[in-house]
């Protein structure tokens, strides 16, 4: 009798229905981040201040260790020099004329903590790429010390990184034409 | 304290199956989007990130000068088979190469016209040489950066994926990086 009512009491508990609900709600999120994160998160962001140049065509730009050429000079983010400090810099190595020795410092900085993280010997040039994104204004000799001093801190892997433009080139190309 | 009848009242509503009366109570469901989209507005910055293209740089080619050197390559595409080389300057592109004896052919200016038939030229050349996918600029140091990535979009739309640059000598060793 006794065991009879107990059993009855625990049968007002039992689980019946499952409630789904929270379960693809939390679900929904999850799948949400994840396509987000999976796509954008690698991505490369645009350093502030830059105006870069556009173009129809190239890879997608990946997140690398970025070196920002605007007003001032940063590599990842943090401020290395002014871009006018950079251009007159002298270079300290008689037989590398286009060194930018602050901004080699600051690389080589950067590449040795690559190197110690990936188990690289010391001296050995790095895979890992270095992404520059420089002013279209930019003058074309101090690109060539910037990518030169990279080359000498251990980049050899350099890549570009630019604005895409939609279209085609012969349809802005013919667009600018007509202006 | 509510009586018997209310409290078997709320048991039954909350054991009542979520489908009941054939509804599907979506609430939480739109709290969640909510909180999706404003965080999502809140954070996005995807739309400047998708707006970036590379154009990767890669090492120049090796110019094979001794028989050790080339005991050393290792396949057929480590050797450099025609020397392509575009010089840019503000107000003219030189296209010059070593096959057939030399070749060299200016084009003047830097405008759009002059950059489609940079790119007409250059993919005449791919043809004529098809093994060949390596192309050195080489820009003068006035010229600004935009009208060198311009040039670097031609050769990429000619074909060439081993696109290297490179810049004078100034009193010390020359140097070069390249694009693709």
């Amino acid at each position: 009798m006794r065991a009879a009512r107990r059993a009855a009491q625990f049968a007002k508990f039992r689980i019946t229905e499952l409630n789904l609900v929270p379960l693809v709600d939390t679900l929904v999120s999850i799948v949400f981040f994840a396509l987000t994160t999976a796509t954008v998160g690698e991505l490369s962001p645009v350093v502030p201040g830059v105006r870069l140049p556009e173009a129809h065509v190239g890879a997608a730009a990946l997140q690398q260790l970025t070196l920002g050429v605007g007003p001032q000079v940063t590599l990842g983010g943090r401020p290395i020099m002014s871009t006018l400090d950079a251009a007159r810099a002298p270079s300290n190595d008689a037989t590398q004329p286009l060194l930018i020795p602050p901004l080699y410092a600051a690389m080589r900085v950067a590449a040795d903590s690559i190197r110690q993280a990936n188990k690289v010997a010391a001296g050995q040039p790095l895979d890992v790429p270095l992404a520059i994104q420089g002013d279209k204004s930019m003058r074309y000799d101090l690109l060539a010390r910037m990518m030169q001093t990279a080359r000498l801190a251990g980049f050899r892997n350099l890549s570009l990184q630019v604005s895409k433009q939609e279209g085609s080139v012969d349809s802005t190309a013919a667009a600018t034409g007509a202006r | 304290m509510a009586s018997l009848f209310h409290r078997s009242k709320q048991r039954r509503a909350e054991r009542a199956p979520v489908t009941a009366n054939g509804n599907i109570n979506l609430v939480p469901l739109v709290d969640t989007l909510t909180s999706i989209v404003f965080f999502s507005l809140l954070t996005y910055q995807g739309e400047t990130m998708m707006a970036l293209t590379s154009f990767d740089l890669s090492l120049p080619p090796v110019v094979v000068t001794t028989p050790q050197q080339a005991s050393q390559v290792k396949s057929e595409k480590d050797v450099l088979n025609l020397l392509l080389a575009v010089r840019v300057s503000n107000n003219e592109l030189d296209v010059e190469h070593s096959g057939n004896g030399g070749f060299r052919q200016a084009i003047k200016g830097l405008d759009a016209p002059a950059l489609g038939e940079l790119q007409t030229l250059m993919t005449q050349i791919r043809a004529q040489y098809p093994q060949n996918k390596d192309v050195l600029v080489i820009p003068s140091d006035d010229v600004a950066y935009d009208n060198i990535i311009h040039v670097l979009e031609r050769l990429r739309l000619a074909g060439y994926t081993g696109i290297s640059l490179g810049t004078r000598a100034r009193g010390g060793p020359a140097s070069s990086g390249p694009a693709r």
